[in-house]
């Protein structure tokens, strides 16, 4: 898998002094893969787009979201650390999988499904977290980035809801086959305990049990992650209970 | 499928009305969970139901359909088996920030709930519980409705009917004679019990009123007194070492939960007739009070047929008898069935005898009456009522009953 921001994965050092650096380490590398698998997915979308200004605007959103990395590297070596990705992590190979499948059947819906109602829900909710309780401009990044991710899904709803007028049930079948493949891996990245062994992108051991010293948790990013996602779904017009019952069926 | 007395009155939607509610314990939090997750799966552990339920936004669990046993006759026809239709919204309240100090988030989940009922097109909306405790003084903070289409109702009337009843329906069981009672009303300043107040204090001898708001407390008394009732207040049941009031009660109602049982000590009568109509419920007939006869209040049965869609029979209504719901849910059911889209219940201190005697009514035409009596260590009525109750359900009471609060697991 290619690595789009030229960082070697062994050579990662961390010369900060600070005791909570190597927290922000991986928190920022899980954020650039992130990041990087958004500008991917955006780039192999436009490969679909018939439309010219569709494949424009996926091609202006894949710059975007490298952008976005670009930034996470730059808070990285702000506080004296190198911000490592992964875009072939364990998690995140198999999320871009979901994405590709999409692509090789030309779903142009099931992909603004995956990338802005599933992962975007999940970048917008951690982030905005992360901005909260992020020291100085780190903090000030993740909260921009938040935001600004935000209005990604706020240009694709319009299409979603669209799509869902013409079929709901169609539609909302599609939502779950696609949540039940891509949403049940978030959940396993997102579990407070990664019970299948490391996820490829943390540089040492897995960061969730040092969140605390940060004042996060896994158990806080995924809530508001699930939260984010079922807000989504509710503003796409899946009814409550039956998104309530999606997600309950989750692993944990 | 019988039709909605709401489409038969020509006023059809889809959605007569909604409930609003929430888990009074964790381990009704994990058995609503365990439904929506399905049996072919492990349920959640508890740590995690505790990290994962205060994250979910208010939202529809399941759908609802009352019968009613009220036959209408419209022209020459009799229409029998008539229905209304509604959706259960839970505001996922965690059941450990059920008070004072999450009023505002807590406050604000009611409002994401009321707005999924507005959505749904609910004509009624109860707020049950919690919600309408939160809500009954602050009912400018529900969300604006569309053409006030939605209309929003605390059940509280239809509450103090039940307990009440319950009060009525324990003295006639235990031999009592209620006009020789002192009746005591821990929050008596509150919507269900002034309400509680107002319709029981013409029927004893003495009331005593206890609650935090010492104007609100002086309000009731004046207006109780000037019907020659008997009236005294108290803002502390501790205060001066339980000797404010001149005499011991033999009837209580708990309107607000207490924060311990123990408070009542030294203030009621050793056999007196507690009804627990707090929330949460958590008075015990085995915590230090043995000789007291304590039971569950403000609860109704519907025998025109309760049905959840997913099936939540018995976790959603967790009682030891079947089809069992808090009177304020039923209110809004019951005016459903009726027809009746009103705010009936609003705000707080207006509930009188009068208001309550219209509510009975109208639950009782379509089939929904005072619940057979319960507490924490199962039923209270005598043997041949309880069985008839248990055989009619096809469950055995320790199977449908574990005990509330629970004996174990999660608190």
């Amino acid at each position: 898998m290619e690595t789009l921001v030229g960082l070697n994965c062994s050579a990662v050092e961390c010369t900060s002094l600070s005791p909570s650096a190597p927290i922000w380490q991986d928190v920022l590398a899980q954020a650039m893969t992130g990041e990087l698998i958004a500008a991917m997915n955006y780039t192999s979308l436009s490969e679909i787009c018939a439309d010219p200004e569709e494949v424009a605007d996926a091609l202006e959103h894949a710059g975007i979201e490298r952008g976005h990395a670009a930034r996470f590297a730059a808070e990285g070596r702000k506080i004296g650390v190198d911000v490592d990705n992964n875009v072939a992590g364990k998690h995140w190979k198999r999320l871009r999988e979901a994405f590709l499948r999409c692509i090789a059947e030309r779903d142009f819906i099931g992909c603004l499904i995956v990338q802005e109602i599933m992962l975007e829900s999940f970048a917008v909710a951690s982030y905005a977290r992360v901005g909260k309780v992020a020291p100085g401009s780190l903090g000030k990044t993740f909260a921009a980035i938040a935001a600004e991710e935000e209005e990604h899904v706020d240009h694709a709803m319009a299409i979603l809801r669209a799509e869902r007028a013409l079929d709901a049930q169609r539609f909302d079948e599609k939502v779950y086959g696609l949540h039940l493949e891509v949403m049940t891996r978030l959940a396993k990245m997102l579990a407070k305990e990664c019970k299948d062994g490391h996820c490829e992108v943390c540089h040492a051991n897995c960061v969730k049990p040092s969140l605390f010293d940060v004042s996060l948790s896994a158990a806080e990013l995924r809530g508001a992650s699930l939260q984010q996602y079922l807000k989504t779904l509710d503003m796409l017009g899946i009814p409550g209970e039956v998104t309530l019952a999606w997600v309950s069926q989750l692993p944990v | 499928m019988g039709e909605s007395v709401a489409s038969l009155a020509g006023r059809g939607r889809t959605m007569d009305f909604a409930l609003i509610g929430h888990q009074e314990s964790w381990r009704a939090a994990a058995n609503v969970l365990a439904v929506l997750r399905g049996r072919e799966r492990t349920p959640l552990p508890d740590d995690e139901i505790r990290d994962i339920l205060p994250w979910i936004p208010p939202r529809a669990v399941c759908h609802v359909e009352v019968g009613s046993v009220f036959n209408r006759t419209i022209g020459n026809r009799t229409i029998g088996d008539a229905k209304a239709r509604g959706v259960y919204i839970d505001s996922f309240i965690p059941p450990d920030r059920l008070e004072a100090a999450y009023v505002h988030e807590n406050i604000a989940r009611v409002r994401a709930a009321a707005a999924c009922a507005i959505k749904a097109g609910a004509k009624i909306v109860s707020l049950g519980g919690f919600s309408s405790i939160l809500i009954e003084g602050n009912f400018d903070q529900l969300p604006e409705r569309r053409d006030k289409d939605t209309v929003f109702t605390t059940g509280n009337t239809l509450t103090v009917a039940f307990i009440v009843q319950g009060i009525k329906k324990m003295c006639e069981m235990e031999g009592r004679n209620l006009r020789r009672s002192t009746l005591l009303i821990v929050g008596a300043t509150g919507d269900v019990g002034s309400g509680c107040a107002r319709c029981l204090a013409p029927l004893v001898k003495r009331v005593l009123l206890s609650a935090r708001n010492v104007e609100r407390l002086r309000r009731l008394a004046a207006e109780l007194q000037a019907d020659r009732v008997q009236v005294e207040i108290a803002t502390d049941l501790l205060e001066n070492d339980g000797q404010q009031f001149s005499s011991e009660a033999d009837v209580v109602i708990c309107a607000a939960s207490l924060a311990s049982p123990s408070l009542l000590l030294g203030r009621v009568a050793p056999d007196a007739i507690v009804c627990d109509a707090g929330y949460p419920k958590n008075l015990s007939p085995s915590a230090q009070m043995l000789g007291a006869k304590i039971f569950f209040g403000g609860l109704g049965q519907v025998t025109g047929g309760l049905r959840f869609t997913p099936d939540f029979h018995g976790i959603l209504n967790r009682h030891p008898f079947p089809d069992v719901v808090h009177g304020c849910l039923l209110e809004g059911m019951a005016l459903a069935l009726e027809g009746r889209f009103e705010p009936f219940s609003h705000g707080r201190g207006f509930i009188t005898p009068e208001r309550v005697e219209e509510i009975e009514k109208i639950a009782a035409r379509h089939g929904i009456y005072l619940a057979p009596l319960y507490n924490a260590e199962g039923p209270v009525e005598d043997g041949f009522h309880c069985q008839k109750e248990w055989s009619s359900a096809g469950t055995p009471p320790s199977e449908a009953w574990t005990g509330y609060p629970p004996a174990s697991g999660v608190p």
